[in-house]
């Protein structure tokens, strides 16, 4: 009978988990700004801490959304731009603003693995997960969601 | 020394007007395009024969000439990259065939690339299995037209748009046919353009597609079966016109997503048989004019901060709903609409019903709160909500009404 209830709980705890889904490319559409996400070199996900997933075409959309609703998430995963629909952690990521990466709202961002050489250049335009958010605080968001 | 200057005058001017002509074929002297365009100067015609031609990256820079194809040519760039790319002013491509751009996640391969050009015609070619089928970059001046452009972007992991212009201005696209790509044509940050007469069927994400872009007209077009017919984005200043929006049906699908857009007006459109025919999120200052509405699951739905729209004269024809709406009526004006639900009665005649009509019912209300609530629809307790909240408001915003809602459908 114990074993049981072990098992029910474990299940529980099981449906609460903060597994990233993948994202079905083609009908899933963003959580803020509702186009349907297409591009596997620029999407980007979140998990918050209860589970609730969430889905975004492109990293400026996921970091918009994180600094207007201010949710704490437990996940965040960037595409990787270098291998297209592989995600990678932000903590892992550098990203890179640049006007010759077309992201789909207009953000010109992409991320890329931290060892690889473009963020490892340096220069203007490359940042970390913490300097990318206080870079899109201080300049006027391009788009809003309500 | 003035005879020396008239001869100089002479020999330039001759060497101007001498506009050359080159064929290219199988067993003419010059085989390949590329040939072609190396040899050619400014104002010559290419003539390019029947044919297949395995060529990619054709690069034309800085020649102002104009190519031709007879008998539809075929150039098959082998998956491997752009077919023809230009850079170049006063030249024009016309009656080519091209087939198999490759693919790629982070390089925009195209069919026709067209970047820092100005005054350009692209006419009559036919795009087959393309990633982009034409790409226009920092161009201006340029007319696309009489293309079909077609591909298999439902079955490809990765898939390009069908017309895609970046950053230019003063570009019409008429009469062309987009069919089975990503968006089918797309404008991003494109002012002063034209999208007339275009037909944009079975694309993966939406039929046309504007972000960042301002006084655009798009008129006469057809968007049918498409992931979502147009998405009209952080634009202002855009004229809608006589396009009809078709069948874009699916649990996400829209024929019309309008979001943070200003200034604009819909006017003589129809939309048949969509989920959501208009989706307006963030928009305001929009006349909707005699527009009709016809078979939609909804069909306009107002979210969050909706300003000044004004829906006037436009018929909504058996939706399952005419409005959904979240929050306060937000100085937005629903008048002399015909509302194929209205229930009322004319006593004076004058074409005008004497009551006023409420568009939304509770039920929209309820399933806008509560998606899951739509397996309800048409049960005989909704119908007894509905007419409870028709007699006395509570949930759905009291003064949203359409206080002349006409008797006959309006003709237009």
């Amino acid at each position: 009978m114990k074993k049981i209830i072990y098992l029910f709980m474990l299940g529980i705890l099981m449906a609460c988990s903060n597994k990233p889904q993948p994202i079905n490319y083609g009908n899933d559409n963003c959580d803020f700004c509702e186009m349907t996400i297409v591009s596997k070199a620029f999407a980007a996900q979140a998990v918050s801490q209860k589970g609730k997933q969430y889905k975004y075409d492109a990293i400026e959309c996921m970091v918009n959304h994180q600094l207007q609703q201010d949710y704490n998430m437990a996940v965040y995963l960037v595409a990787n731009f270098e291998q297209p629909g592989v995600m990678i952690d932000v903590k892992t990521a550098g990203f890179v603003i640049n006007d010759s990466i077309k992201s789909p709202m207009g953000g010109n961002l992409a991320a890329f693995k931290k060892e690889s050489d473009v963020v490892n250049k340096g220069g203007e335009g490359i940042f970390s997960w913490e300097e990318l958010q206080s870079n899109f605080l201080n300049n006027e968001p391009v788009i809003t969601s309500y | 020394m003035c005879r020396f200057f008239l001869f100089i005058i002479f020999v330039f001017a001759s060497v101007v007007s001498r506009a050359q002509e080159i064929e290219v074929c199988k067993t003419c002297e010059v085989k390949t395009i590329q040939a072609a365009v190396d040899m050619a100067r400014d104002g010559d015609i290419l003539k390019i024969k029947s044919g297949i031609y395995k060529e990619h990256d054709i690069s034309i820079i800085d020649k102002s000439i104009s190519i031709i194809g007879e008998g539809l040519p075929v150039i098959d760039a082998q998956m491997k990259g752009t077919a023809l790319s230009i850079r170049a002013e006063n030249f024009s491509v016309e009656g080519l065939k091209i087939i198999n751009v490759g693919r790629s996640h982070t390089s925009d391969f195209a069919g026709i690339l067209v970047s820092n050009s100005k005054n350009f015609e692209l006419k009559n070619n036919r795009l087959d299995k393309v990633f982009f089928g034409i790409l226009l970059e920092r161009a201006s001046e340029g007319i696309i037209l009489g293309n079909k452009i077609t591909s298999n972007a439902k079955s490809q992991s990765t898939s390009g748009n069908g017309v895609h212009i970046w950053k230019s201005e003063k570009i019409t696209v008429k009469n062309n046919q987009v069919i089975g790509l990503r968006d089918g044509i797309y404008l991003e940050f494109v002012n002063n353009s034209e999208v007339i007469d275009n037909l944009c069927k079975d694309n993966l994400r939406y039929g046309l597609h504007f972000m960042f872009s301002d006084h655009d007209l798009y008129k006469g077009n057809v968007f049918e079966n498409n992931g979502a017919g147009v998405a009209v984005m952080y634009s202002k200043f855009i004229d809608m016109h006589n396009n009809k929006f078709r069948k874009n049906w699916g649990s996400a699908s829209y024929g019309l997503l309008l979001k943070e857009i200003n200034d604009s007006e819909l006017r003589n459109n129809i939309f048949e048989d969509n989920t959501i025919a208009i989706s307006a999120d963030n928009t305001n200052r929009i006349n909707y004019i005699e527009n009709n509405f016809r078979n939609n699951g909804y069909a306009v739905r107002i979210r969050g901060a909706v300003y000044d729209n004004n829906f006037q004269r436009n018929n909504f024809l058996y939706n399952s709903f005419d409005i959904a709406y979240t929050g306060k009526l937000n100085n937005n004006k629903f008048s002399n609409n015909y509302w194929s639900g209205y229930s009322g009665y004319d006593l004076d005649k004058n074409g005008i019903g004497d009551v006023p009509f409420r568009p939304v019912s509770l039920f929209s209300y309820l399933v806008n709160k509560t998606p899951e609530a739509i397996v309800l629809l048409r049960s005989t307790f909704i119908d007894l909500l509905d007419f409870s909240e028709k007699v006395s408001p509570i949930f759905t915003p009291a003064n949203l009404i359409d206080d002349q809602p006409l008797m006959k459908r309006i003709q237009w």
